[in-house]
């Protein structure tokens, strides 16, 4: 106690001479006691606010303190007068008091526009529609809140690559909860089953996961960029092809216009899975007992069987027909014939399968089929191209067999000669 | 015509001297006469080597961006520019094997012995010099073969005592294997080494005119005891010039049929920051020395096992040349079977570890 | 005068032994120096092509490249995409589109470079617009070369 009140002293002189500041940042900062108490407390609990709060915090480096949103009398030296209800102390608030706390200025308009002109100001608004806001509102207070994703003190912008809502750091913010069974115990999908715990496991194995981390891919999306920031709800039905539409745009139109949009409610999840989006390949596709689309369709009377096989047999063989044609051409070009330009045509081939791969989520295989057949074509031209290659090859070979053959003859020519030469001499 | 031309240049220059020697020169005849066109084959291979070099000058470029596509370019876009580098890269190797052959042929001869030393020297320096033009030519396409192989072969340098790290970083200018490299190595190759080895090659066909060709020890033997007359002179000028170029365009056909038959391969672009394909070795004719260096053990009796090779080898390279001051019983006319014997251990080494280094993986 | 040594030729020889020797060494001297001398020659002689596409490649006539319109050429074994925009702006940058190696192409109605495999667009200095693309296109220098009215365009890497 006489320690406090030994370190508070020479502050109270200062603080009698300063005005405590509320929303008025931009004029000279006030005192703050409490950093100067809590910062020597043992209890962590107690002492890590005070520590964060002092380091990296957008809040605090805009002229913001404790007591703007814990209330309080920042200028009192003692535990009893800083901490006055009358004052308005509010100790930490949780639950709809924390809401309530943030939303007081980010939910202002007018105020912030005095500091970030650009912000939005309606995400109390919009958690209100999330499903974290709903269990909230219904009595569930271990559900996440301002706090839970941005932290309480030591908040930093989104912009940072240290905060816990940047998006590298997002799902592993997310996660804290909902990785954890313990926490999640007790809460259901609409259906009744249990809500999974694994989203993170999966999402790691994703191909948007490996964008983000290895690719540096900030685009990439991650937890908030499907199920929104703070109005996070998982897509409901018919939501999902415009979820992943708004970067996929080509695979969504292509496959609202198919059979499949009537049918999966789910729709691109029903195949790519909806957290462990793997890497497609063309063994997805087709009715052989590995691929997704045998999950519904199998026999050979199943038109959906046979569009899938058709079209499985139609990417395979343009692939291995741009594979042979790239290695006959690689070897005419190690040999030593020009063969840009078969490159550039291959290239193009490569590029009428990948269009044909966009179409094939239309699935139709008369729409694949032109497309194919485009690629199909240029195979074969980049293919007589390197049979004359190699043709070209052996007419070299056969030139230079001539050369030997006129090299020989003045060899035999020249022996002959010699031996003329040296029987003459002989005489 | 000829004769004419003869006459004119003649008249102008006095030829009578050269006259004289030619006409006067004979060649000796008898069973092994036949390994005295290794030599002029040798030469022969290095003229071709100097002209299609000179040819593919004309379009290479020794710069590591652009000398890969340079030689593509050669062998693509330039019309019979695959003939020339193929011819190029196939006569390298003959000329290496031919030069071996003439050693080989000279040390078991014993022509080096009195009074021919000096051009038993200035041979053993054209052999050395042939498989540094082998070494440094070797790395100008820029594949990826032939940067690895490099950096591997200069590596070994640096296992020298005491001036190792320093030879390396001459060799490679740098540290490591770098465009720096590629520049310096085309500078020897195309300048340093061709005027070395010119004045070398004129110094030892000079060598060769003015003594005459060396005949086997036994035969001379031989003679001095009576058992031997004379031997009988075919004539420098027509005989042995024909047959000397006969040999030539023997050789001529072969470096044809090979490069028609096993045409060079361009290989891939060196990338320095690629992992070193495994398996990776030199060219035939330094694969003896090679694998000779990767089986000795790391640590030998307390010394690097790569520094003993390279002093090891240092060692045989210092010996061969001084064999002719080595081998005092040829020197006087005698049997010298250690000599003999030494050059077939030499032969036999070579031969069996190239075969080994060649299927070793 | 005195006759010359005979030439051992057989009683009744239809031709003359010797010469027949002499032209057969002239015929194959002539045909090797010929097989060498021809191919030797025409190396000589410079490719139409010029030098090797590493770092600049000709991407056709200025003339034929009207205000907002663009052509793809060929740098080494990649395509590339000469545009002059609408202000008379010729610039030139890397047709392999960053995202799966499609190649774009340019649509003068938005001025953009697209790319039909995923809708992946850039704008004129490269950039990622929209789309799933992680990177700008490459950039190249580009100069003109050549006679006033009938200058080629040449592109260079940066």
């Amino acid at each position: 106690m006489s320690q406090i009140i030994r370190h508070c002293l020479p502050l109270i002189a200062a603080m009698a001479l300063l005005a405590p500041v509320r929303a008025r940042a931009q004029t000279a900062p006030a005192a703050n006691a409490c950093l100067t108490c809590h910062a020597t407390q043992a209890d962590t609990r107690l002492a890590t606010p005070a520590r964060l709060f002092s380091g990296t915090d957008v809040h605090r480096e805009r002229g913001f303190a404790c007591a703007d949103c814990h209330g309080g009398d920042p200028a009192a030296g003692d535990k009893a007068r800083a901490h006055d209800a009358a004052k308005g102390f509010k100790g930490a608030p949780k639950g709809q008091a924390q809401i309530a706390t943030c939303a007081r200025c980010h939910s202002d308009a007018d105020l912030m526009r005095r500091f970030a002109p650009k912000q939005r100001v309606d995400q109390a608004a919009e958690y209100a529609t999330s499903v974290h806001g709903k269990q909230l509102a219904a009595g569930h207070g271990d559900v996440a809140t301002c706090a839970s994703c941005h932290g309480p003190h030591g908040i930093r912008l989104v912009r940072d690559a240290k905060s816990p809502v940047f998006p590298t750091n997002v799902a592993a913010t997310c996660a804290t909860c909902h990785a954890d069974p313990r926490h999640m115990a007790g809460y259901t999908l609409p259906g009744g089953a249990p809500l999974p715990t694994s989203q993170l496991a999966d999402y790691t194995k994703s191909v948007h996961y490996a964008a983000l981390t290895k690719g540096n891919d900030l685009s990439a999306p991650t937890c908030n960029d499907c199920h929104g920031n703070h109005g996070a709800t998982p897509p409901g039905v018919g939501a999902v092809a415009n979820v992943c539409g708004t970067c996929h745009a080509v695979f969504a139109t292509k496959f609202q216009t198919s059979v499949h949009a009537q049918i999966f409610d789910k729709a691109c999840v029903e195949c790519h899975g909806n957290h462990a989006v793997l890497k497609p390949s063309d063994a997805m596709l087709g009715a052989a007992g590995h691929a997704v689309c045998a999950t519904c369709h199998s026999g050979a009377d199943d038109k959906g069987a046979m569009a899938a096989d058709a079209m499985h047999g139609q990417f395979t063989q343009l692939e291995a027909g741009i594979k042979r044609s790239g290695a006959l051409i690689g070897r005419v070009k190690n040999a030593g014939i020009e063969v840009s330009d078969q490159e550039l045509a291959l290239r193009e081939a490569a590029t009428k399968l990948t269009l044909a791969r966009t179409e094939m989520h239309a699935f139709d295989p008369a729409r694949v089929a032109p497309i194919i057949a485009e690629g199909t074509k240029i195979v074969a031209s980049v293919d007589a191209a390197g049979q004359s290659g190699a043709a070209e090859l052996r007419f070299r070979r056969s030139g230079l067999a001539i050369s030997l053959g006129a090299i020989l003859l003045f060899v035999v020519a020249l022996g002959l000669k010699l031996r003329q030469i040296e029987r003459r001499s002989h005489h | 015509m000829v004769k004419g031309v003869v006459d004119w240049v003649d008249a102008r220059l006095d030829l009578s001297d050269i006259k004289h020697f030619v006409a006067e020169k004979g060649v000796p005849i008898h069973t092994q006469e036949v390994w005295y066109y290794l030599g002029g084959m040798t030469m022969f291979l290095f003229g071709v080597q100097v002209f299609t070099g000179i040819l593919l000058l004309l379009y290479y470029r020794p710069s590591s961006a652009e000398a890969y596509e340079s030689v593509q370019f050669i062998v693509t876009q330039v019309k019979f520019g695959w003939l020339i580098r193929n011819v190029h890269s196939w006569s390298a190797n003959l000329l290496i094997a031919l030069a071996f052959a003439h050693f080989f042929s000279v040390f078991f001869l014993k022509s080096y012995r009195t009074p021919r030393e000096l051009t038993w020297l200035t041979g053993i320096l054209l052999l050395f010099l042939m498989l540094g033009f082998g070494f440094s030519g070797y790395l100008l396409p820029w594949n990826e073969l032939s940067f690895f192989a490099t950096k591997v072969g200069t590596g070994s340098a640096g296992a020298v005592p005491v001036v190792g790290h320093f030879m390396l970083r001459l060799l490679r200018s740098g540290d490591d294997v770098t465009g720096a490299t590629l520049s310096r190595f085309y500078g020897l190759h195309v300048a340093i080494l061709p005027a070395i080895t010119t004045a070398l090659v004129a110094a030892h066909l000079l060598f060769v005119q003015r003594q005459g060709m060396s005949v086997p020890l036994s035969i001379e033997r031989a003679q001095k005891a009576g058992t031997r007359g004379p031997l009988q002179q075919m004539k420098f000028f027509p005989n042995y010039i024909l047959r000397d170029v006969l040999a030539w365009y023997v050789v001529l056909a072969v470096v044809a049929a090979l490069a028609a038959f096993y045409p060079w391969e361009l290989g891939a672009k060196a990338d320095p920051f690629a992992v070193v394909p495994p398996g990776i070795r030199p060219e035939w004719y330094f694969l003896a020395v090679f694998y000779t260096l990767k089986l000795i053990p790391s640590h030998v009796m307390g010394l690097e096992g790569e520094q003993l090779g390279v002093v090891a080898f240092g060692i045989v390279a210092i010996v061969l040349v001084l064999v002719p001051f080595l081998d005092r019983r040829a020197s006087r006319g005698e049997r010298s079977p250690v000599f003999t014997v030494l050059a077939a251990l030499g032969l036999v080494y070579l031969v069996v570890f190239t075969i080994i280094g060649h299927y070793a993986r | 005068m005195i006759a010359p040594d005979p030439i051992p030729v057989r009683a009744g020889a239809a031709f003359d032994r010797r010469g027949f020797l002499d032209a057969l060494l002239a015929v194959g001297f002539v045909s090797t120096a010929v097989a060498i001398a021809y191919p030797v020659s025409q190396f000589l002689i410079p490719p139409a092509s010029g030098e090797p596409a590493t770092a600049s490649a000709g991407a056709g006539k200025a003339a034929a490249l009207p205000p907002n319109s663009a052509h793809i050429f060929k740098f080494g074994s990649r395509p590339g995409i000469v545009v002059r925009t609408a202000e008379g702006d010729v610039r030139a940058f890397s047709a392999v589109c960053t995202h799966l190696d499609c190649t774009v192409q340019y649509k003068p109605d938005t001025a953009q470079l697209w790319c039909a495999c995923h809708n992946g667009t850039y704008d004129l200095g490269g950039n990622v617009v929209s789309g799933p693309p992680p990177r700008a296109l490459e950039q190249f220098v580009v100069n003109l070369r050549g006679d006033a009215g009938d200058e080629e365009i040449v592109v260079s890497r940066a």
